[in-house]
């Protein structure tokens, strides 16, 4: 099933949903007023429902916006997006029974900058989605890109393309990875020697500007105050330097160990085109490596940081 | 038991990040373990002092203001 | 310190209070001899342990962080 026809679909389920009072808000996207940047919408009557739409261009998660929202919610949900939301029924942020789940099979995103790279100093206008291939017009051209060759990094990547729950599934199933090897993220700095590896991370985080678009964008960032934001005591300076940009992003990636469902969305955030994902790729991978854990994937697992095993690998421990 | 796990992602994740194997260290010593005690702190001193003085992830002052 | 001097790190020591600290304290008693390189912090458990402090302590410029349970 094409874009425009599971658009459709979710807008059916959306207005019926909100017509029969079932939910008091549909968490959808709606098209951007910019080409290529779609955002979060809130369906909160059928009229409004009509502006849901469902796109290739769909990067933010919307999981985000059910964390400890009250009321009844339906949220359009991608594989992705469905794992963090049962990583927050897990986590006790979000009720099961107050959550209604329009799957959707994720068609792989599409990275604005990677389009725009291949078009470089002209405007881009419309970008429509034609089964496989993007057109994408401008002042006096139009021409056809294959999805394929600009696809977000973590799509490619992308192990659940399906909704791993779903009250409603729009569109079917359809296949479940896209053929990249997630192992193959962080293995160009695995390779490397201990100070090659410090220049590769401070020139992959050197752009920073501290706007901690990603904390924001992430899923997982729900904590009251974060630890950026602590100034008594201040663990985390607000300056560019090298070493407040490290801590930040280090700590960040950690916060999200064994939680982080690689949804990109803090790669799309990005002002600055930053790389996080090298990190918290790294971390996934240990995860699955030590713990044997890919989150979200169950409702009633147990994240691997609230676990201790006996057995447990402890070979850096003297 | 927790921080266990903590720690192994976290030592992984900071040498993965380039800082240098070494400069982190963990230990299990119980409070009847004196010996242990002393011949660690050797240990972690002696390979600290191979290193040199460290040069990442220290915020400069100097530098920034 | 001069530059033919050995080079003397400083090392944050994260101790467990029922741990290792006790075995710093037996350490003591007993008249054991180790470097004076490391700078003690008690933590109340090793579980108490948070990264930050582990940046923290970088980013103030030690030259190791040894943390025990």
């Amino acid at each position: 099933m094409d874009n425009a026809a599971i658009a459709k679909g979710i807008r059916e389920a959306a207005k019926k949903l909100l017509g029969e009072g079932k939910v008091d808000v549909v968490i959808g996207y709606a098209k951007g007023t910019v080409p290529m940047r779609d955002y979060p919408y809130f369906a909160y009557t059928p009229e409004e429902a009509e502006n849901l739409t469902w796109s290739g261009f769909c990067c933010n998660n919307l999981a985000l916006y059910a964390i400890r929202r009250p009321g009844r919610m339906a949220v359009v949900a991608q594989g992705c997006v469905s794992r963090n939301l049962v990583g927050l029924v897990n986590e006790n942020q979000v009720k099961r029974e107050n959550l209604y789940v329009i799957g959707v099979n994720s068609p792989g995103m599409v990275d604005r900058r990677k389009v725009q790279a291949l078009f470089p100093g002209q405007t881009i206008t419309e970008v429509e989605e034609v089964g496989d291939e993007l057109i994408v017009k401008g002042v006096g051209f139009a021409e056809k890109v294959a999805r394929k060759k600009v696809m977000r990094q973590n799509c490619y990547t992308c192990v659940q393309r399906n909704p791993v729950i779903s009250d409603e599934l729009i569109g079917g199933e359809g296949p479940a990875s896209h053929g990249g090897n997630l192992d193959k993220v962080a293995a160009p700095w695995e390779k490397l020697g201990s100070s090659e590896r410090w220049a590769e991370f401070q020139e992959s985080f050197k752009d920073c500007i501290r706007c901690y678009a990603c904390r924001d964008a992430c899923p997982l960032c729900y904590c009251h105050v974060c630890f950026v934001d602590e100034s008594q005591p201040q663990w985390c300076g607000k300056t560019q330097d090298e070493a407040d940009v490290a801590t930040f992003h280090l700590l960040r990636a950690f916060h999200c160990a064994g939680r982080c469902t690689d949804c990109g969305a803090c790669e799309s955030a990005c002002p600055a085109g930053i790389k996080m994902r090298r990190l918290t790729m790294k971390i996934e991978k240990d995860i699955r490596d030590l713990y044997g854990y890919q989150p979200g994937m169950a409702i009633g697992a147990q994240p691997p940081m609230t676990l201790f095993k006996p057995n447990d690998p402890q070979d850096f421990i003297k | 038991m927790f921080a266990r796990r903590r720690f192994a992602v976290l030592k992984n994740l900071l040498e993965y990040a380039g800082l240098e194997p070494g400069r982190l260290h963990f230990s299990w010593i119980s409070s009847a373990e004196a010996q242990k005690f002393q011949q660690t702190v050797t240990e972690v001193t002696e390979a600290v002092k191979a290193l040199g003085p460290a040069t990442r992830m220290i915020k400069d002052i100097r530098k920034v203001a | 310190m001069s530059e033919n001097a050995e080079f003397q790190p400083r090392i944050a020591a994260f101790l467990c209070n029922w741990c290792s600290y006790g075995a710093a304290d037996l350490a003591g008693v007993s008249r054991l001899q180790y470097p004076p390189n490391i700078h003690v912090i008690r933590i109340p458990c090793t579980g108490r342990m948070s990264p930050k402090f582990i940046l923290s302590a970088f980013r103030k410029g030690v030259d190791g962080v040894w943390v025990s349970g």
